[in-house]
């Protein structure tokens, strides 16, 4: 109490609120010159195209977009990928939760267990998945081999039908136990006052679990959602390790796309007008997520 | 504060350091690998030899050419040497870019690059390629070889393959007979991973078959009659490879032969040396690697070599040319070549001592000095990829033949057309 006391007389004496701005000015400088600059900076380059007569401004980038059939089929395989692996991971996220928040036995040990993939780099979790998918030497097919089933046609990543379905479910292995862990929270947050009104009013499980659970769940799922689907719409590193987007162009998402334009092509313009488009969709979705379950908070 | 002030003092007499002895400094910028290993090594010795103190700055392949090309960009003169692999030349050679050699090799004397350099390597260094100004010295003499099994191919009374016809017979005998019992041998492997893979290994067929990127006047001709045939070609030799290899890189490749699991196949002379070593090989003295089958067009290697070059904005230009000529003289490179890299000069493929190492030196010669480079354009990176993705989706039967070329064809045109 006396503390907070002497901290708001001596920020009210003028010279420390200079001395205040003091200290902040550096850390403002720094985030000017180190996320400010860059993401206007890239602005203009998104917004600029090479000719004989040097850079001038011009819409080509964003314009090249609607024909460029590799960004669209990236951005096709972004979303059916996001799409997928979110309803997945969080079916299987809530049932995880619903189980672990029991008191079954041993219950600390398969939270544990269970948090496993999500602690590993997704480098790591890349690499070891590549191999246990290879069609050949392989842990998977290997063991389906062992129960005599015919793997020849099992290709997994190098099978145009195959590598998608492959990649998600490699996702939906990771990050599963994120969506389990943030809706696990939720739920040991909610209090026993309204399970025991729902006992007194005679309620059914699943009315318990559809009125109860889920409406004070909302916050917790809200979050887990939303943090899945800004890091799916930008997945990178685990496809990149296990496909590189191949074969051919089948797991080629929309990030991989991005950093091969800049890095590779060479193309900064273009990747830059490609990441913004990625930004403006993530934002747009963000938004609607946010507007949805508020709204059904207040009915 | 006695450690803040030690810290002062060593920060000082480092920037001295770096003052005084400037015009005795030179920067490497190398690739982290067995070719980058020789380079630094060489500057090592070159070090306690003349007393240059020379910095190496070291990139795994990937990052290699952006670092460079982000210094040669805006000339910050970060290098006054690096190492480049051959198909970012085009994109890399101009003179706002690059030092041309020729004028500091007359300085010295001589009227130009040694003749010992084999000629298809030292086409690569000029712009435009063979004829225009010379940019870079071939350090590295990579091309591709054709691997096989003789113990297999005598097994079955087959000769080694003339043509891609004799390739795709031996490889359906050696599966038939081969690939029943259980530990399978398929016929052939390839890789059809989209982008640098699949191109690589098409390159040979696509060529033998007749076929050509691009026509006289530069439009591209990837939908020929000759090109589809040679991807149909492709595609028959696919069946005979193991299954996935449309997701294949180099390592797979590597693995089933030297896993003894495939019997054929293009590969680079790197990994030659992995075929006698009993930790990796289950084929030691089993392999022999020749020169690429042909079909109506003799076989032709595709060409990959190392090249070093002097960047414009390099401060010590005179400092770098004098490394660059003692790194590729005859007898350093001969190191190179003992540490397992191709040379680049005819006296060292034929050197007794180096053949009794290596005994493939003649193939390798016979395929460097009939090699054909990846077309020479600075859009190869965005070529190549659009080129790739194409055959890999050809080869994993997502698209048929025409198909993958016509698409393929279509968006090279884009590519170029955004280039003019």
């Amino acid at each position: 109490m006396v503390k907070s006391k002497r901290f708001s007389s001596a920020v009210s004496s003028r010279s420390d609120l200079r001395l205040a701005y003091l200290f902040l000015t550096p850390a403002v400088l720094i985030l000017l010159a180190l996320t400010i600059y860059p993401l206007f900076y890239s602005v203009t380059v998104s917004l600029q195209s090479d000719s004989a007569n040097g850079p001038h401004w011009s819409l080509a980038n964003f314009q090249r977009l609607l024909s460029d059939n590799f960004f669209l089929s990236a951005m096709a395989h972004t979303f059916v990928y996001a799409a997928s692996a979110l309803i997945c991971e969080f079916l299987l996220g809530l049932g995880l939760a619903l189980m672990l928040n029991s008191r079954i036995r041993g219950r600390s040990i398969f939270r544990a267990t269970l948090l496993v993939p999500m602690m590993l780099p997704a480098v790591v979790v890349g690499v070891v998945w590549r191999l246990m998918l290879n069609p050949n030497f392989g842990a998977i097919n290997g063991t389906l081999k062992g129960f005599g089933v015919d793997t020849e046609s099992l290709t997994w990543t190098a099978s145009p039908r195959l590598a998608l379905f492959s990649v998600i479910i490699v996702d939906i292995w990771q990050w599963t136990p994120f969506v389990f862990l943030v809706l696990l929270a939720g739920l040991q947050a909610i209090p026993q006052e309204p399970y025991e009104a729902a006992r007194i009013d005679g309620s059914s499980r699943w009315q318990t679990f559809r009125y109860v659970t889920m409406p004070l769940l909302k916050p917790a799922i809200l979050i887990a959602l939303l943090l899945r689907t800004m890091d799916l719409l930008r997945v990178f590193d685990q496809i990149f390790i296990l496909t590189e987007g191949g074969p051919g162009f089948a797991t080629e998402t929309i990030s991989l796309y991005i950093y091969r334009t800049a890095f590779r092509f060479f193309d900064f313009g273009y990747a830059a007008a490609m990441s913004f488009v990625l930004l403006a969709i993530t934002n747009v979705i963000s938004v609607v997520y946010i507007r949805f379950l508020q709204a059904r908070e207040t009915t | 504060m006695a450690i803040w002030i030690s810290f002062c003092l060593v920060l000082f007499t480092g920037c001295q350091r770096g003052g005084s002895d400037s015009s005795k400094q030179l920067t490497l910028a190398v690739n982290s690998g067995v070719e980058g290993d020789a380079l630094k090594q060489a500057a090592r010795d070159y070090e306690a030899q003349t007393g240059v103190h020379i910095n190496i700055a070291e990139f795994p392949y990937a990052n290699l050419f952006e670092k460079e090309l982000i210094d040669l960009n805006s000339a910050t003169g970060a290098y006054d040497l690096i190492m480049l692999d051959d198909p970012w030349f085009p994109r890399f050679a101009h003179k706002q870019f690059l030092t041309e050699l020729t004028p500091m090799l007359q300085a010295r004397g001589v009227q130009g690059p040694d003749p010992d350099f084999v000629q298809t390597s030292l086409a690569l260094c000029r712009h435009p390629y063979q004829t225009g100004a010379l940019y870079a010295l071939p350090y590295v003499g990579n091309s591709q070889l054709f691997f096989y099994r003789h113990d297999l191919f005598e097994k079955y009374g087959l000769k080694e393959p003339a043509t891609w016809q004799d390739t795709l017979a031996a490889a359906k005998t050696i599966q038939d007979k081969e690939g029943t019992s259980g530990n399978k041998t398929y016929g052939y492997v390839m890789r059809a991973a989209q982008g640098n893979a699949a191109v690589a290994d098409f390159m040979p067929i696509f060529w033998a078959f007749g076929a050509e990127m691009f026509d006289a006047s530069g439009k591209p001709t990837v939908n020929s009659p000759e090109a589809i045939a040679a991807l149909k070609f492709m595609l028959e030799l696919g069946k005979y490879s193991p299954p996935g290899y449309a997701s294949f890189n180099a390592d797979e490749v590597g693995a089933h032969l030297l896993q003894g699991t495939a019997a054929m196949s293009i590969n680079w002379p790197a990994w030659i040396t992995s075929f006698s070593d009993p930790a990796k090989s289950k084929v030691i003295g089993k392999m022999t690697f020749t020169t690429l089958p042909g079909a109506q067009k003799p076989g032709q290697a595709e060409i990959g070599n190392w090249l070093i070059a002097i960047p414009r904005g390099a401060k010590n230009a005179d400092a770098a040319m004098d490394f660059l000529l003692w790194a590729t003289s005859a007898k350093e490179m001969k190191r190179s070549a003992l540490g397992g890299n191709p040379p680049t000069r005819r006296s060292l493929f034929i050197d007794a001592e180096l053949v009794s190492k290596f005994p493939s030196y003649p193939a390798q010669l016979r395929s460097l000095e009939t090699s054909k480079p990846r077309p020479r354009t600075p859009q190869w990176n965005e070529i190549e990829n659009a080129f790739g993705i194409f055959l890999s989706k050809a080869n994993s039967g997502e698209l048929s033949a025409e198909d993958a070329l016509n698409q393929a064809n279509g968006e090279i045109e884009k590519i170029l057309q955004r280039g003019q």
